[in-house]
């Protein structure tokens, strides 16, 4: 079954037309990576899956967005949010709440556990899922500020996935990281995707190359290809696409 | 790096006139109020007297009643205008239409401007007279028996109305500080509540915890303009030394105080000291309320 479909897509920024198009069916526990250039759309269409576009008076929709076959336009942007996680470029722990009420956070706005003891129960399980635990759990009432961008951004996904969301979003998460880190998210990714549905946001075709079973390429807010991804990489139907991953663009 | 140099050189007079003249006026201060220190010792602000002579050695100052109506209105004012600050700040940013927020923010900046005298004088002749219609009549017959609500409004000056116009006054100040924090508040955290599945309530709530430490401040600023104003609020608090826990009695403040008091203070030895001294709790008052306000924010250190 498609975690989401999206269906002849259309975004506009005021008069600009910044998304032309995109049909999109993204299998369920898979990572599916959208590269492309900057400037291409990539995040502005992560961005309108889980409706966290229309935080953007500016921002039209039109088309449809589908999750597990159902409009997202049909449910409660919120319903979606808790549903879709999501991973920004910048990690964003909220740096005046400690590591613990960061990932807690989620829960309590949606009021998805009943005690504390669960509560601290499902934090240490996002905690490990996202590899921090053992770097954290002796200072798990310290300001999320005190840690590295790369615990950080694990935080975040634990912060995300806490929710226990169908599908994860991640706009170029290792884009602010350092090697070391950012190898630590892709390893992370491969372990996640067992459970959920990833949808990776990158400007690299060698991390899409890496993480990722579908590839999309998009170039000026069009679809120019999508597919398997080693298909995509061996074998490029499109010019445009076969010039991307050669580096002669973007 | 001379040129810098220059410029140093040419900048730390300035900056050496300013602090010197704040080290000055505290010094005054303190050498203008000694006498009535010698005479009376901490009397003139554990006690509530009043009591001006031609001879001197029937006089006798306690200013105990005018700092108490002094924290009494301000703390009034700061529970007044942080809602309303905090509140019409959210509305600008997140809900009002493209159009009207220039005009808003122009708006109650205008309004913080003010001559002060405009609000003394609507405060008198307008606010007193509602407030005393509407609230505190209806909250006296009713609710008498809470010390709050006990005094019988007679008049409507009382610490009551000072303290509602005082966080009226208030208001465009703390509120700018807010509403520039929050505004400024990176979109990425913005995003990030939101993706949790927040609705617009809980964002706020959160996000206004991003910016605790403006708020902090706001109230700072709004406590200290409150405690400090004088001619709008010794139009509406009644002038009467004295001490009384219900919102609805008259009283003083340190400021009114030595404007009143002040014209006809040189006929007698010890009330010009005594008005330095009423003068110098000011000061110390909101040295401690901004030790206190920075001390809070340190805990706040953290990474942008």
């Amino acid at each position: 079954m498609n975690a989401i479909e999206t269906e002849d897509l259309h975004i506009y920024y005021g008069k600009n037309h910044v998304i032309k198009g995109v049909n999109l069916e993204i299998p369920e526990k898979s990572v599916f990576a959208i590269m492309g250039p900057s400037g291409c759309g990539k995040s502005t269409l992560l961005r309108s899956l889980n409706r966290l576009l229309e935080l953007n008076e500016d921002a039209k929709i039109k088309g449809d967005i589908r999750l597990f076959g159902k409009s997202v336009f049909d449910m409660d942007p919120i319903i979606v949010r808790r549903e879709i996680g999501m991973v920004f470029q910048h990690p964003n722990p909220f740096p005046h709440m400690s590591i613990f009420d960061n990932v807690a956070l989620g829960l309590k706005l949606n009021k998805l556990v009943k005690s504390k003891n669960e509560l601290k129960k499902i934090v240490k399980w996002a905690l490990e899922k996202s590899a921090l635990w053992d770097e954290v759990k002796d200072k798990l009432h310290e300001p999320a500020s005190a840690l590295s961008g790369g615990q950080m951004q694990r935080l975040c996904i634990a912060r995300a996935i806490a929710l226990k969301p169908k599908v994860l979003l991640m706009d170029e998460p290792t884009a602010n990281l350092d090697p070391v880190s950012a190898r630590k998210i892709e390893e992370l990714i491969f372990e996640l995707k067992k459970d959920l549905t990833i949808v990776i946001v990158t400007h690299s075709p060698a991390q899409a190359a890496r993480v990722s079973d579908y590839v999309a390429f998009l170039y000026l807010g069009k679809l120019i290809e999508v597919g398997k991804t080693e298909d995509i990489f061996e074998n490029p139907k499109e010019e445009l696409t076969e010039k991307y991953l050669t580096g002669r663009m973007g | 790096m001379v040129r810098m140099d220059k410029f140093k050189t040419f900048l730390a007079p300035f900056c050496g006139l300013v602090f010197g003249l704040f080290i000055l006026m505290l010094i005054v201060y303190l050498t203008a109020s000694l006498p009535i220190f010698e005479r009376e010792g901490l009397a003139i602000y554990t006690t509530n007297v009043w009591k001006a002579s031609e001879n001197p050695q029937k006089e006798f100052y306690g200013v105990l009643a005018a700092i108490y109506g002094s924290i009494y209105t301000s703390v009034l004012a700061v529970l007044i205008a942080l809602p309303l600050s905090i509140s019409f700040a959210v509305f600008v940013i997140d809900y009002a239409p493209k159009r009207l927020k220039e005009p808003l923010m122009v708006a109650t900046d205008i309004m913080a401007g003010l001559p002060t005298i405009i609000y003394g004088i609507w405060g008198a002749f307008v606010l007193v007279p509602i407030l005393k219609e509407y609230v505190m009549m209806p909250l006296y017959e009713h609710f008498s028996f809470i010390p709050l609500f006990s005094f019988r409004p007679v008049t409507g000056y009382s610490y009551l109305s000072a303290g509602v116009l005082l966080g009226i006054m208030v208001t465009p100040f703390a509120s700018a500080i807010i509403r520039e924090a929050y505004r400024s508040i990176p979109y990425i955290y913005r995003e990030g509540v939101y993706a949790l599945g927040a609705t617009r309530y809980e964002a706020t709530k959160i996000l206004l915890g991003y910016i605790k430490p403006a708020i902090v401040a706001g109230i700072l600023l709004a406590f200290g303009r409150a405690i400090g104003e004088t001619v709008a609020v010794s139009l509406v608090i009644g002038n009467v030394f004295n001490i009384n826990p219900s919102l609805f009695a008259p009283g003083y403040t340190i400021s009114s105080l030595i404007a009143n008091q002040f014209g006809n203070a040189y006929i007698y030895k010890y009330m010009v000291p005594a008005l330095f001294a009423a003068g110098l709790s000011l000061f110390i008052i909101g040295l401690i309320v901004n030790l206190a306000g920075l001390m809070y924010l340190r805990r706040f250190k953290y990474a942008r």
